[in-house]
């Protein structure tokens, strides 16, 4: 078992390092020559703007083993390269890898560029808080909460530096909420009115390290 | 897969495996100045950051995900962050001397009458073959210990072929469900 872990992560290092850097991509069989080669000139465009394409490489498996047909894959594939260029575009061309899935996962959820740019000046507490806060935006609506609701409430968490525990702690206790029965949004307001509280009580360099 | 197949590896893993053994033509004096400054390199890592090292991850008991599936037992609990002081270190291929930190992650899904069950993410490509899961002593539970660089990964369980997110992790709304299946979605960090 310990091999095989090991060998998982390099397995992984070495997949994300041939897909960023390699001209060889491998995609899988099961596609068409043509769903094959729009998605590969869209990996080729990417690069060519300096976009990662590994979440392009790997949204295409996901759509082979989920049994999606050529077009629904490529049409999958066009627009997170899309998103992936808007958040970058928003965020800036700092933006690790993590952060730019979570904010293109966010603008596909709903998200307009400007309201990921309003969350970024919100976050003054790194790329892992805003990133923990635009996968919890995403559960959030995905889980029917407004998504102009959960967007308020992750830019009032954000500007109070809330860490990615309290994100984590938040999205759980929403879905204990709403599963006993709970409507969403309020489950969501009376969740994030205590984070709130607890945030506004702490003084504010006990909340969190600085950013790295 | 079973406790005397522990250390066998999937036939995915072990193709990657024989990929990154295959030895490119180097120059003599160009593997020895590289082997030279790795060995530098490893001395001088060790004497400032001892804890760096591969441990065993039963040992770390970092990030939890334990999930019920099929309605038969409840939701556990679910702690993703692992531990700092358990990782790996591997080299990254893509530039020499490179470093990635690998993390341990332990996945757990209750599917007491499966068959078969694995993982599948952005982690392995989505392969259905490269991360089978191992039924534990309670013959309830099905595991997998994996160790993986800091990120987030949407991912989801295969059960007897069929696709089950993890209803204890968040989930994807947007981008996970282009296909009609909405993955989990795991964020791995080692702070």
């Amino acid at each position: 078992m310990k091999i095989q872990s090991a060998m998982v992560g390099a397995l992984v290092a070495w997949a994300s390092a041939s897909a960023a850097q390699s001209p060889g991509i491998v995609l899988p069989d099961r596609l068409a020559p043509a769903a094959r080669a729009t998605i590969l000139r869209l990996i080729d465009s990417a690069q060519s703007v300096g976009l990662p394409v590994t979440p392009l490489v790997n949204k295409t498996a996901e759509g082979v083993l989920k049994g999606a047909d050529d077009q629904r894959i490529v049409r999958a594939v066009q627009s997170l390269a899309r998103e992936l260029g808007d958040a970058r575009t928003a965020l800036g061309a700092t933006s690790d890898l993590a952060l730019l899935g979570a904010a293109a996962n966010a603008l596909h959820a709903g998200l307009t560029v400007d309201e990921l740019r309003r969350l970024r000046s919100a976050s003054s507490a790194g790329n892992d808080a805003l990133t923990s806060a635009l996968v919890t935006l995403v559960d959030l609506v995905s889980r029917r909460v407004p998504l102009s609701d959960a967007t308020r409430s992750m830019h009032d968490l954000l500007e109070r530096r809330a860490s990615e525990k309290q994100f984590a702690a938040l999205r759980a206790d929403v879905e204990r909420d709403i599963s006993a029965g709970q409507a969403p949004e309020a489950a969501l307001r009376t969740r994030v009115g205590s984070q709130l509280r607890l945030l506004d009580a702490a003084p504010l360099d006990a909340r969190r390290p600085p950013m790295r | 897969m079973h406790e005397d197949r522990a250390d066998h590896l999937p036939s995915a893993l072990d193709n990657a495996v024989q990929l990154l053994r295959k030895e490119e033509p180097v120059s003599t004096a160009w593997r020895d100045r590289v082997l030279r400054a790795v060995a530098e390199d490893d001395t001088a890592e060790a004497a400032e950051a001892p804890r760096r090292r591969l441990v065993p991850l039963r040992a770390a008991v970092a990030a939890a995900i334990v999930c019920a599936v099929g309605g038969s037992a409840a939701t556990i609990g679910m702690m993703r962050r692992t531990r700092p002081a358990a990782f790996a270190v591997t080299m990254s291929p893509s530039r020499p001397g490179a470093r990635t930190v690998l993390l341990p992650v332990h996945f757990s899904v209750v599917a007491p009458a499966a068959a078969s069950v694995s993982i599948v993410g952005d982690f392995n490509r989505w392969s259905p073959t490269a991360l089978p899961m191992k039924r534990s002593a309670d013959g309830r539970t099905w595991e997998i210990d994996v160790e993986l660089p800091q990120g987030r990964y949407n991912y989801s369980y295969l059960i007897d072929g069929r696709i089950a997110r993890d209803p204890s992790a968040p989930q994807t709304e947007g981008g996970g469900d282009d296909f009609g299946m909405p993955n989990s979605v795991l964020m791995v960090s080692g702070t």
